[in-house]
């Protein structure tokens, strides 16, 4: 029993590195934006089919991987310019109405291009096949994700720590004005996050693929994790979607062991335990 | 910093409701089942312009954006359909119930998401409604679970026992909604004009103020949070009512944000604007989805465009349209003085 | 100029109320109507799309009706049962429509066939929960599919003969109602079969995460992991079972499939090897089914699938006894329909007077390999066909 519960850890820190990435383009936009994306599973689902559009081209996962976020990132980029950055200085019940609109747009162009059943897109070959423990196996695929996941947080940690561009990102979280005033192009600054924080949930739709392939409705449901984990995690905080994703995975996972029917439930109810007891979340600030 | 900028433009005022606003609505819930195919049609309207309205009290006076109205809907939909199935409960006590039941549930979620501001009391709601979903499918026993609550009746209005009229004919169910709906448009009012309803937008203004001068903010939320689940609850009985029926989606998320995109389309400048709301998507939903399977996006669209170009809704739409006219005309006037 | 301006945006308003009383009084001349509840948008738009198609074959093919022009009428329960419900009593109402077919959601056909009933009309449905031919039956309402009973027997007992090694079985199930009526037949074969259950993993309504189910299914080391969900549910659970080598370590049993298009969304890789139930089978050699086959391919172009042929051969029963009854009346339909027999896409098909169920096969099929597959639909082969339905007593079913 004992091992059961250690896999099901194990699983679920897995599973919490893919819920990070979803998260944590969510919590960068709202950090340095102030703006709520409820059309952020949308984008998810977008990467997941442009995933499987690329890979039925060109039977390349790896491919995939690098193209499709990068698409999705750049109408999101579009999206933007033409109509998010009308909308930043609005209270959080217009973003919310707007993303809920762009999301809905999102799912039945899905439908209209991809057909309303989903689509399936195979585990890269050189991933397929398990790791034997004991009376357990694990996925190469998912010992992958980890490990990838794990690359990209990195990759983002040096990106907002290490770079003039994170700098600049950090600082306009504090103060939008200030930074504008020392001379940034502040408009530029949004669009490029806002493209970064969705090409990330793009690219959390592309890992995905493999496991759940590309469905037209799953954007709510992505969306409600997302939301878990940030608010957990602390909105706009990098380090909250980190461990907020962590948590959620790990509860999720041994729930599924403990009290399957209330995994869901759990989450949720961790959510508002967190809230209640941490006002920003766990790492979050005012 | 962002957050405030947005205070600079926050939703549109909600102000006191001036006595031709009455007549209007009199008027909307006069023509309504003469103007539309169905009565059946105009009872859903006017059920979800309750909810609708009930929301706005919480978003366009108290400026308080809650995603768990649908808690309040279902639960008052189970509770007046259990009550009238295993309790033989007549029409108005099964009313009470889900008011009541709608009521409490909003002082304990409300209590608890007041606690937090912002995005973070919106996530609460959310959060709730959640658990209230999770929690309505398990317990199938009394709910039904996903196969939802059958046999619904639709008691009469009686007195001591005799029955003065049969609502089975969904026009005289109509006209039973329809009178609720302006008595609780006017008690809606009331509150509003009511030293209550301006310590509520007093609130929504700028709630630190509000709490220094010594008001206990707190209390006045909760409080409306009550008003506003009570009325829900209200609306989601006779929801159940008209299908015969409690669908598990009454207290899911959906449920939610079709309440809240009907209060916000419809506009939260006015207690009127929940009728426009409700009717409007309600209407644009049956006319797409008669055209174009994928009228979903169009939604999308029109979410986009009142956000970006009529902010304040379909009220704030026709209040705009009403002063340019009005301008017009006194143009036209002057114009005509100075000929004559 | 308050007053007037106020006038002006009711009429506009009142204009555009209006338009729907337009779009319906289009249908309120001389032609017959027939209504199809087909959940086209929201997110079931897959069912209702090809269960659509179905519907209009089969009136396509009826053409007239005893002299009268054939309208079908496609009403979008958007996949919500509540306004299934409101728009039924709407044309039940307003444009005396007394004959339904479809409905995706047991909820959203449950509650309609209280209120066709009411109404004298009649409603065929393919969903799949007990109570529509059991507590909630009723005159009116008939109903296609076979239900739980019948999909747990027709599968894991043929494959039981198959596996007579396999004595350890693991399930994980959905906690719908229909989940529990499903794994409640599931622990019956168990017990009579002497077989062992070891398990069950309970998940959530919206559930796609299954890995945590797949290592408590591992950790049990069952001979068979039998999946008692459906949908998109069921498609992840595979997919994840298959990246988990599930099917290396046991046998995988899907019990209630939904056909062609779920096995073209997964694929060969997925498929291979996994035992899966289904109501229709395209490639079942029956009469009706060779023509129906033939049929779509005309129309469509495409192989038929469960929800086409399901709604198809619903509305065409339905159709076909409006005629020989001579009579559009409702209860005279129902009447005729009770303890009819036909041809259709499984063979042989009646409807049984007791409950209104239609008795019909239940398929086992075995995914192909994708090397053995004759053309891309090929996907699986029908391994075993039988019937299997309680007694009209143990349904709780009591037509008077």
């Amino acid at each position: 029993m004992l091992s059961l519960y250690l896999l099901q850890i194990v699983n679920g820190l897995g599973l919490g590195m893919i819920y990070f990435l979803i998260a944590v383009g969510l919590t960068i936009i709202f950090g340095l934006l102030n703006f709520v994306n409820f059309a952020h599973g949308a984008f998810f689902l977008l990467g997941s089919y442009l995933c499987y559009t690329a890979v039925s081209l060109t039977g390349n996962f790896w491919l995939a991987l690098l193209v499709a976020p990068l698409l999705v990132a750049a109408l999101a980029w579009v999206v933007e310019r033409v109509l998010i950055q009308r909308i930043y200085h609005l209270p959080h019940t217009f973003q919310i109405l707007v993303t809920l609109g762009i999301a809905l747009i999102i799912q039945e162009a899905s439908v209209i291009i991809w057909g309303p059943v989903g689509k399936s897109v195979a585990v890269p070959a050189a991933l397929r096949g398990v790791v034997v423990i004991g009376n357990f196996v694990y996925p190469h695929y998912r010992i992958f994700l980890i490990a990838f996941s794990a690359l990209i947080a990195l990759a983002l940690w040096l990106l907002l720590e290490r770079t003039r561009f994170g700098a600049l990102v950090r600082a306009g979280s504090e103060s939008t004005e200030t930074v504008s005033l020392l001379g940034t192009n502040i408009f530029r600054l949004f669009s490029v996050t806002f493209a970064l924080g969705v090409g990330l949930a793009g690219m959390a739709g592309v890992l995905f693929a493999p496991l759940r392939g590309a469905q037209p409705f799953v954007g709510p449901e992505i969306l409600g994790v997302a939301f878990v984990v940030v608010v957990i995690g602390g909105m706009g905080s990098f380090g909250g979607a980190l461990v907020g994703g962590l948590l959620v995975g790990v509860v999720q996972s041994v729930m599924t062991t403990l009290w399957p029917q209330g995994a869901s439930l759990m989450i949720y109810g961790a959510m508002a335990a967190v809230i209640l007891i941490r006002p920003y979340g766990l790492f979050g600030r005012a | 910093m962002a957050e405030q900028l947005s205070q600079t433009q926050p939703l549109p005022f909600a102000k006191t409701q001036s006595r031709g606003m009455l007549y209007l609505v009199i008027a909307v819930l006069v023509g309504l089942p003469l103007v539309l195919p169905s009565a059946t049609l105009a009872c859903e309207i006017l059920i979800f312009a309750m909810a609708a309205l009930a929301c706005n009290l919480l978003l366009g006076y108290t400026g308080l954006l809650s995603f768990g109205q649908g808690i309040f809907f279902g639960a008052g939909a189970y509770c007046a359909a259990l009550a009238m199935i295993h309790l033989q409960l007549g029409l108005f006590s099964a009313l009470l119930c889900a008011a009541g039941a709608g009521g409490l549930l909003a002082l304990v979620v409300g209590a608890l998401a007041i606690r937090r501001t912002g995005i973070y009391f919106v996530m609460l709601t959310l959060a709730f409604s959640q658990m209230a979903y999770f929690v309505a499918y398990t317990l199938s026993g009394w709910t039904g679970g996903d196969n939802g609550l059958l046999d619904v009746p639709r008691p009469e209005i009686s007195l001591a026992g005799h029955t003065l009229v049969s609502l089975a004919d969904s026009r005289h169910f109509y006209a039973f909604v329809a009178v609720l709906f302006l008595l609780i448009f006017m008690a809606a009012r009331r509150v509003i004009a009511s030293p209550f309803g301006s310590t509520l937008m007093a609130i929504r203004e700028n709630e630190t103020r509000a709490a220094a001068i010594g008001y206990d903010t707190r209390h006045f939320k909760i409080l409306v949070f009550v008003l506003s689940g009570a009325v829900t609850g209200i609306a989601g009985a006779l929801y159940a009512m008209l299908l015969h029926f409690v669908p598990l989606s009454n207290i899911d998320l959906q449920m939610s944000e079709n309440i809240l995109i009907m209060t916000i389309v419809g506009g939260t400048g006015s207690l009127f604007g929940s009728l426009l709301g409700a009717g409007s998507i309600v209407l644009l939903g049956d006319f797409l989805s008669d055209l174009w399977p994928r009228w979903l996006m169009l939604l999308g669209v029109i979410l986009i465009l009142v956000v970006v170009f009529m902010r304040g809704g379909l009220w704030g739409g026709l209040a705009a349209l009403g002063k340019r006219l009005g301008h017009r005309d006194k143009a036209v006037a002057a114009a005509k003085e100075e000929v004559l | 100029m308050q007053r007037r301006s106020l006038l002006k945006a009711g009429l506009v308003a009142g204009g555009l109320c209006s338009l729907p009383l337009a779009v319906r009084q289009a249908f309120a001349a001389d032609p017959f109507t027939f209504y199809g509840l087909k959940s086209m948008s929201g997110a079931f738009a897959s069912y209702g799309k090809y269960a659509d198609m179905g519907s209009r074959l089969a009136v396509k093919e009826q053409g007239e009706l005893l002299g009268r022009p054939l309208n079908y009428k496609v009403i979008d329960t958007e996949g919500n049962a509540g306004k299934a419900v409101r728009k039924v009593q709407e044309a039940i109402q307003q444009d005396g429509a007394r004959f339904f077919q479809g409905c995706t959601l047991s909820s959203s056909a449950l509650a309609v066939a209280k209120e066709v009933d009411k109404a004298g009309g009649v409603f065929m449905t393919p969903v799949g929960a007990d109570e529509v031919t059991g507590k909630d039956c009723n005159a009116a309402t008939f109903r296609w599919s076979v239900p739980t009973y019948g999909a747990i027997r027709e599968t894991m007992v043929p494959l039981i003969k198959r596996l007579p090694e396999a004595k350890r079985w693991y399930t994980i199930t959905p906690q719908y109602v229909f989940g529990e009526a499903l794994l409640e037949n599931a622990k019956q074969v168990c017990k009579e079969h002497g077989l062992e259950h070891v398990g069950n993993s309970y998940h959530s309504l919206q559930e796609q995460e299954f890995s945590g189910y797949l290592t408590n299914a591992l950790a049990a080391q069952p001979d068979v992991l039998v999946l008692l969900n459906f949908g998109s549910q069921s498609s992840n659970a595979l997919r994840q079972a298959v990246n988990f080598g599930i099917k290396e370590r046991m046998k995988v049993l899907l019990v209630w499939s939904a056909g062609l298009d779920q096995f073209q969304e997964l694929g060969s890789d997925v498929l291979e090897g996994v035992y899966l139930g289904a109501q229709y089978w395209h490639q079942v050699d029956t009469p009706m089914n060779r023509e129906l086959v033939a049929a779509t391919k005309a129309a469509y172009g495409i192989n038929p699938n469960y929800p086409l042929a399901a709604d198809y051969i619903s509305t065409k029963v339905m159709l076909q006894a409006i005629v020989k009854t001579g009579s559009f009346d409702g209860p005279t339909v129902a009447k005729a329909l009770q303890g009819l027999s036909y041809e259709g896409p499984t063979g042989s098909e009646s409807i049984r007077a007791g409950d209104h169920q239609v008795i019909k096969d239940y398929y086992l099929l075995l995914g192909k390999a994708a090397s053995e597959r004759k053309d891309d639909d090929d996907l699986a082969t029908v391994v075993s066909a039988g019937k299997s339905f309680p007694e009209v007593a143990a349904t709780g079913c009591s037509l008077a």
